[in-house]
């Protein structure tokens, strides 16, 4: 048996949680974040609320693909066993949560064509997309309520919200202003 | 619009893992997909914008991110299984490699107040940017009432009972297909 405080049993434990969720990851991945927040904080208490409120962000502002959180979920839980465990299971996490599902779109991408008017590819289609509209909604409410506790906070995040709705502007910007406003204490957690 | 271009030769491995690195590295703060349509079919003219709108759909649909999902695309296109793999490397492994750096740096010092301070700020922003997810692609369901009511039962599953999210995709799913099944389509 693993000893259930060592290093190599929180890789596992990393592996196995991002394994068995990477096929449920609908609408681009996204969906899958209020559940990261649970399993990450709550469940296996890899790092605290204010640190997965941040990591998102850092994920979000870094170049390259969002969902790139994982790794450093992984990165975080490994971390208590120092930083060589860190980027193992940070390592471990991100392909963890993109082998299977990569596995599923390089078969689609070589056969799609193929079911091009199957009635279960229609129904797929259309019958998926209001599904991932209710997750999305939660998954919003709880990055939220994660990141916020102070009411200026709040109005800059729904202020964000309408901006990113409304204009093009390059949401860069907007973590660089509140950046700004938070480094000079006008926003606080 | 400017008129349909020829499209250039398929590109070779390194080609494409050159392309999706020029994607990734272009997309600091976001717009990804604008990026990958930019380099793809304008600069290097790799695919029309019809396939390219096409493959779009197909990595939206497939579970996964959707800019992994369009580098498979895109690389599978032209090199099958070898091509997908070095569209993907590319897309991600000089920003992971990037990131993995930022987070040691944030694990190392973030207790530092300063650091601290300016995160909270990043943060707030962050969260407005997930809020915005959902009402992104309401506007795609408005005029549909039973897209709203699955959209809003799958919420109320998660919110407020806190049924677990598979349960939900593999309850909600099933039934939000059968509801959308094509009328009058054969089985099979």
């Amino acid at each position: 048996m693993v000893d259930p405080t060592s290093g190599l049993a929180t890789l596992l434990q990393v592996i196995v949680t991002f394994l068995r969720l990477s096929l449920f990851s609908l609408g681009g991945g996204n969906t899958l974040l209020a559940e990261y927040h649970h399993l990450a904080v709550d469940k296996y208490h890899w790092i605290t609320n204010t640190q997965f409120a941040d990591l998102y962000a850092l994920a979000e502002a870094a170049p390259g693909p969002s969902s790139m959180i994982v790794g450093l979920l992984g990165l975080g839980a490994g971390w208590h066993h120092g930083p060589m465990w860190g980027l193992i299971s940070g390592f471990s996490a991100e392909v963890a949560i993109l082998l299977p599902s990569t596995v599923v779109m390089v078969m689609a991408a070589l056969s799609w064509n193929k079911l091009k008017d199957e009635p279960v590819r229609v129904a797929f289609e259309k019958g998926l997309g209001p599904v991932t509209l209710g997750i999305l909604f939660s998954v919003g409410l709880t990055v939220l309520r994660t990141a916020d506790h102070h009411w200026l906070a709040y109005l800059v995040s729904v202020l964000v919200c309408a901006l990113m709705l409304f204009t093009r502007i390059s949401p860069l910007y907007f973590m660089l202003v509140a950046g700004v406003l938070g480094g000079l204490g006008i926003i606080q957690r | 619009m400017t008129q349909e271009q020829e499209l250039s030769r398929p590109p070779e491995r390194q080609a494409l893992f050159r392309g999706m690195l020029q994607v990734a590295l272009s997309s600091f703060g976001g717009g990804m997909s604008a990026w990958s349509q930019r380099i793809v079919v304008e600069q290097r003219r790799w695919m029309s914008n019809e396939s390219f709108i096409t493959g779009l759909t197909v990595a939206r649909l497939f579970p996964g991110p959707n800019q992994i999902n369009m580098a498979v695309y895109i690389g599978a296109q032209f090199q099958r299984l070898a091509g997908a793999i070095a569209a993907v490397s590319g897309i991600l492994l000089v920003p992971f490699s990037l990131l993995m750096l930022i987070g040691v740096i944030y694990f190392q010092f973030h207790a530092i107040p300063a650091v601290d301070r300016v995160l909270t700020g990043v943060v707030a922003a962050a969260a407005g940017m997930a809020l915005s997810m959902g009402f992104k692609i309401l506007n795609v369901y408005w005029r549909d009432p039973l897209a709203l009511l699955l959209a809003a039962v799958t919420f109320v599953a998660l919110e407020v009972f806190h049924v677990h999210l598979i349960a939900v995709v593999l309850s909600i799913g099933p039934v939000a297909m059968l509801l959308y099944w094509p009328r009058g389509a054969q089985r099979g």
